[in-house]
């Protein structure tokens, strides 16, 4: 088994620790410069390293970590994959920007020699990385519109919730057992993750009543059908797993996830078993629960609103669907942390479904007495999340857009009995000694 | 003076500010924004008492309901999707 790389908490606390006291040192010294008050600057340097100040500033640094991982290079990353690979599946090439085209650094006057060798023209021959960097830039320079007979106060709030709320989710995923700002018991880790995605969908509809138009509206009301009719399937795709793990715990359900399936499943004995490692089949719950990872799977595509389900931004009817109304950085906010959610919506299914971020890995070194294995565990679950993502760009990329109706009764008249079968067959299975 | 008091007592005046605005906003819609925040509040007092299985389900199932009140709303008070600013009523 791998172990996890980054402690956040700890490394956060251990920068906090040695800033403050830099601080500390500062006013030391200048106590020592100004002999009268040297009583009152050591007073205040003393308050600098107190404990709580620490660890406040720590809980700090570690959430702007969170939040810069998340929607810096992780939210860059998933627009780069989908843009990447829908440009594939349709025999393009796609986007191109990349260090090549930034052709300008080479003329820098002092560091200018240093990009010189990757700069060249024609300079449209990059990976694209930079392309959504590109977009994001032209929408900062772009008006913020506010349409003259909108409703001005929620116009401006309902981006605000949709942002807050989508990163608040990233309170409770964990990236591996230390990247994580809930700390390792966290009992009610899934249903925040949960909760906060159920915040959304009023947003939404707020936004597109208040840009006072009819396509927001139309889109507004489809998403909200949409998103509240599709909760429900996940969230009883959610009780199925809980009954079999017995917590909302998302570190213990990965932990239950790594003994085999021959120790969970008593009629599937003969598989190799944990003492077998690496070589033995673990204990996935898409195995034992594949009826509830089918279920939340497409739950969760419909949550990202993506293409099979994204009635509500249906571009041949409804312009742009909610967000027609939203220019400039304002459309970017809410037009980005789609793929936020997805990124979440990801995670979430990893986690209760594909092992989280176990995964085998050998022990390369050791620093400070702490193990450091090679496939590390933040690297097990990236990888996982984005083959789920590839997936997910895959699917949406293949199929047509259904209509509303079809949608409502997939999601009322299918998904919801299939998850009720779900929560029966785990119940069935822990009842009946199937699953121990 | 004890933290949790300044806490509650903020959570409480948001959410009794936010319940008197429920009922004297002139438009439907914005209740039914100020009656979501009431509700989220409730489920912050619920977690601040350390009940957090309580107020993360009261979170998780009014932030679903509100939405339904407000298709309500729309659907079936008034025919235009909002007033006109210049309309005296």
């Amino acid at each position: 088994m791998s172990g996890h790389l980054l402690d956040l908490f700890g490394l956060a606390h251990a920068i906090s620790a040695f800033l403050l006291g830099v601080v500390k040192a500062i006013f030391y010294g200048l106590g020592g410069l100004i002999p009268p008050a040297v009583g009152p600057l050591q007073g205040v340097g003393d308050f600098f390293v107190s404990e709580w100040l620490v660890t406040l500033v720590a809980w700090l640094l570690a959430i702007t970590v969170m939040l810069l991982w998340a929607t810096m290079i992780n939210l860059l990353t998933m627009m780069w994959i989908e843009r990447k690979f829908y440009a594939r599946l349709q025999d393009r090439v796609g986007i191109k920007i990349g260090l090549p085209s930034m052709d300008f650094l080479a003329r820098i006057p002092l560091i200018g020699g240093l990009f010189r060798r990757f700069v060249r023209r024609p300079s449209h021959l990059g990976v694209g990385y930079l392309q959504n960097v590109a977009d994001g830039v032209k929408l900062l320079q772009k008006e913020n519109l506010t349409p003259a007979k909108a409703d001005r106060f929620t116009f401006h709030a309902a981006p605000v919730i949709i942002a807050s709320s989508t990163l608040l989710i990233f309170a409770a995923i964990p990236f591996s057992e230390g990247f994580t700002i809930m700390p390792n018991p966290n009992p009610f880790g899934i249903l925040f993750i949960l909760a906060a995605f159920g915040i959304a969908p009023l947003a939404i509809l707020i936004a597109g009543w208040s840009s006072n138009n009819k396509y927001t509206l139309i889109g507004g009301m489809r998403s909200a059908a949409m998103l509240m009719s599709y909760e429900i399937p996940m969230l009883l795709c959610v009780i199925a797993v809980v009954v079999l793990t017995g917590s909302l715990d998302p570190f213990e359900i990965v932990r239950q996830q790594t003994v085999s399936l021959g120790e969970a499943i008593p009629l599937l004995s003969f598989l190799p078993s944990t003492s077998a490692a690496p070589f033995y089949i673990p204990n996935w719950f898409f195995i034992p629960q594949v009826l509830g990872f089918v279920v939340f799977s497409v739950a969760i595509l419909a949550e990202q609103e993506r293409l099979p389900f994204d009635l509500p931004e249906a571009e041949a009817e409804l312009v742009e669907g909610w967000l027609t109304e939203y220019s400039g950085m304002r459309f970017g906010l809410v037009f980005g942390f789609k793929w936020l959610r997805a990124l979440a919506g990801s995670a979430l299914l990893v986690i209760l479904y594909l092992g989280g971020w176990t995964g085998p890995g050998i022990q390369v070194a050791s620093f400070n007495g702490l193990p450091i294995f090679l496939p590390f565990q933040e690297l097990w679950f990236l990888l996982k999340i984005y083959l789920v993502f590839l997936v997910f760009v895959w699917v949406s990329w293949s199929f047509p857009r259904i209509r509303i109706d079809q949608i409502l009764n997939i999601g009322w008249k299918q998904l919801i009995p299939l998850s009720l079968l779900t929560i029966l067959l785990a119940v069935a299975m822990k009842g009946l000694g199937v699953y121990v | 003076m004890e933290w949790d008091l300044v806490a509650f007592v903020i959570l409480s005046a948001i959410e009794v500010a936010s319940a008197w605005l429920v009922i004297t906003s002139r438009k439907l819609v914005h209740s039914v924004l100020w009656l979501a925040i009431t509700l989220i509040t409730i489920g912050a007092i619920y977690i601040l008492l350390r009940a957090e299985f309580v107020g993360l389900v009261q979170i998780l199932v009014y932030a679903g309901a509100v939405p339904v009140l407000f298709l309500f709303g729309i659907m079936l008070t008034r025919r235009k999707i909002m007033e006109d600013p210049h309309e005296t009523d």
